[in-house]
């Protein structure tokens, strides 16, 4: 290229096509540190998981393949799992109903909206841990409701019983307050629009409850669900401290066989702990295929 | 039998406003009549519908349909469906399940109120859409489904809220056509609001003007442009002739003369001022018969002009085609033809900001 027309050529202006892979370039740039980082906690803490329940691992003896903390505790294992599915879904489900119901009473706008809104928002922050000791020390049957009533006697085991229903309790609470907030906030804005127009053409109140406002919180509903049913599923200090001692939980179960003096224990609460992640992954990978089919996803 | 709808006395205030939205506001709707109602923004334009469609509780007053009081009347018993100035469109349902919202909350069976929606699709031109996402629609698109749905329903009266104003002029033109068929062939009572009086002027054959949430004037539209009630009426539409003198007899004498006015009206005697609309004004060269003025300012509006002029020492302005070629400063002269001149009882007071439109452009 001669001189001059090196000194006056211009760069060349991008395309719309250009533009968008600059920026797409650009965002995957300023995404990288993130993205690493979440790689590094997730996927390298669950393959030191994975290999040490597959006794890759050991803290003592030679690594070597083997399934043998998945079949230790075979029974108990799948008891756990289904106690532990039994105890997130039933706290998840509820959590849906009163946290739909609160984001519908928030949505009103009245005092008593706000009032739920101010409740649900200072629920948010105690800790589970915090929750259900006082879930134990109201519902006990030593518990503050137990004696206000003076029922000690026919007082029903909802701590320690086997229906688990304090750790339901507690969680759906907890849990509910999360669904509420995140139901809220998606139709906060929308809301009000649809439903008068929904109104104008003709549909009364469960009608609109019906064909409009449970249509638009859905995608909500599932996602906050979903992450309640894995919290729930995966955390351990509830079921711990409101729960029976046998069958545990799969928290619970790997908690202590990882806590156990037998140094062997640990690829067994290693084993459960692949279990817990797997269970939840599959649990996610379902929302994602029901957010899929909804066309207000879509 | 229909009688149409009929507002009276409507008056509604909120909280923390210090002037009420609507102030003892009264209209009377013909069956099958079209009516918009033009004001600035603010003027309790929306409220007004609102309070029709009963999302708003008025403090006084009652809205009748048929002679039926629907102070008690939820809005979806009233019978009146409403298009806002967003489409909103169910966005988790399809084209097609959006107009058959209103038969499927009836109980209709889905397939016949699917096929109910497919006519009212074809009635808006969007045959062939049903199957598409809201999303994948335009806005005037989604406008046009938007008011299948509102037809669909059936309302005896359709409420417009500025269905059109997000959409651009061309558009515009195709929805105000839009409007002229649906009338055509399915005769509902509308209720218009809209900010624009080029569109109220288009759509509606009677126009409701609005200010401060107060009734100024309901009439035709042509008797609201030639009959203005007032100058306030005259200012909203536009208008910016303003002449101050004496009605005796059924002429006004004023600083430009004596001017006939019209003889199929009965003038106020007395003080008044007389008003003609600047697109009225015909101008002409300096030799011709007339006024004499002198251009005192010419701005350019797309193929048109508004000119400015003095006369006798009173400021008129007029609206011009490309020709003839004006300058300032060019004397020429001026005509008021009868038929276009108006009297409002009342002198005009000095206005010292440039009037405004009720869309908001200055106009001088």
């Amino acid at each position: 290229m001669p001189a001059a027309e090196v000194l006056t050529a211009r760069p060349r202006p991008l395309t719309a096509a250009g533009h968008g892979r600059k920026a797409r370039v650009l965002g995957a740039l300023l995404a990288v540190p993130a993205v690493l980082l979440v790689a590094f906690v997730v996927v390298g803490g669950s393959a030191m998981v994975a290999a040490q329940s597959l006794g890759l691992m050991p803290l003592v003896g030679r690594p070597e393949l083997s399934t043998a903390a998945y079949t230790a505790h075979g029974g108990d294992l799948l008891v756990g799992a289904g106690l532990s599915l039994a105890i997130a879904g039933a706290s998840t489900v509820l959590a849906c109903l009163i946290g739909f119901t609160a984001a519908l009473i928030m949505m009103q706008g009245r005092w008593c909206g706000k009032l739920v809104a101010a409740m649900s928002s200072l629920s948010i922050p105690v800790p589970h841990i915090v929750g259900a000791a006082t879930a134990g020390l109201l519902l006990a049957d030593s518990g503050l409701l137990a004696r206000v009533f003076g029922a000690a006697e026919r007082w029903p085991d909802i701590v320690g019983g086997q229906w688990w229903l304090a750790v339901i309790f507690e969680y759906a609470w907890k849990e509910s307050a999360f669904v509420g907030l995140v139901v809220a906030g998606t139709l906060a804005t929308r809301s009000v629009d649809y439903e008068e127009t929904a109104a104008l053409l003709g549909a009364g109140r469960l009608r609109r409850l019906r064909h409009v406002l449970l249509p638009l919180s859905l995608p909500a509903l599932i996602i906050s669900g979903t992450i309640a049913f894995i919290y729930s599923f995966g955390s351990y200090e509830v079921a711990w401290l409101l729960g029976r001692p046998y069958p545990e939980p799969l928290p619970v179960m790997a908690l202590r066989l990882y806590n156990s003096v037998t140094l062997t224990s640990r690829p067994e609460a290693a084993a459960v702990a692949v279990v817990t992640a797997v269970v939840s992954l599959s649990a996610a990978l379902a929302a994602l295929a029901c957010l899929r089919k909804i066309p207000l996803w879509r | 039998m229909r009688q149409g709808l009929d507002l009276h006395g409507l008056s509604k205030s909120f909280k923390g406003s210090p002037v009420p939205a609507l102030e003892e506001f009264s209209l009377s709707l013909a069956p099958g009549s079209c009516t918009a109602v033009l004001g600035p923004s603010g003027s309790g334009k929306s409220t007004l519908l609102r309070t029709v469609a009963g999302l708003e509780i008025p403090d006084r007053g009652s809205v009748l349909l048929d002679g039926q009081n629907l102070a008690a009347v939820r809005p979806e018993r009233r019978g009146m469906a409403m298009v806002f100035q967003r489409p909103l469109l169910f966005p988790h349902l399809n084209v097609l399940d959006n107009v058959a919202f209103a038969a499927t909350i009836r109980g209709v069976p889905r397939r016949r109120a699917r096929t109910d929606a497919e006519t009212f699709l074809d009635l808006v031109q969007m045959e062939g859409t049903g199957k598409r996402a809201v999303s994948d629609l335009s806005g005037g698109q989604q406008q046009r489904v938007a008011i299948a749905r509102g037809l669909a329903a059936r309302p005896e009266v359709l409420l417009l809220d500025e269905p059109f104003s997000a959409l651009d002029p061309e558009l515009r033109s195709a929805m105000h056509e839009l409007l002229a068929q649906v009338r055509e062939k399915l005769n509902p009572t509308i209720l218009m609001v809209t900010h624009d009086r080029d569109e109220a002027a288009a759509v509606a054959d009677h126009l409701a003007l609005i200010s401060e949430g107060k009734l100024l004037q309901h009439s035709t539209v042509q008797e609201m442009y030639t009959r203005p009630a007032s100058l306030q009426v005259s200012r909203l539409l536009g208008g910016t002739n303003e002449i101050p003198g004496t009605v005796r007899e059924g002429v006004h004498y004023s600083a430009l003369g004596a001017h006939a006015l019209p003889g199929n009206h009965q003038w106020p005697e007395g003080p008044a001022t007389m008003v003609i609309r600047q697109e009225h004004v015909i101008l002409l060269d300096e030799h011709s018969p007339g006024l004499l003025a002198v251009v005192t300012r010419i701005r350019t509006r797309g193929p048109r002009k508004l000119v400015t002029m003095e006369a006798a020492g009173v400021n008129l302005h007029a609206e011009a085609t490309a020709s003839p070629a004006l300058a300032t400063g060019d004397a020429i002269r001026i005509q008021l033809p009868t038929p276009a001149l108006a009297v409002v009882g009342g002198t005009s007071e000095h206005r010292s900001a440039p009037l405004t439109s009720p869309d908001g452009k200055v106009l001088a």
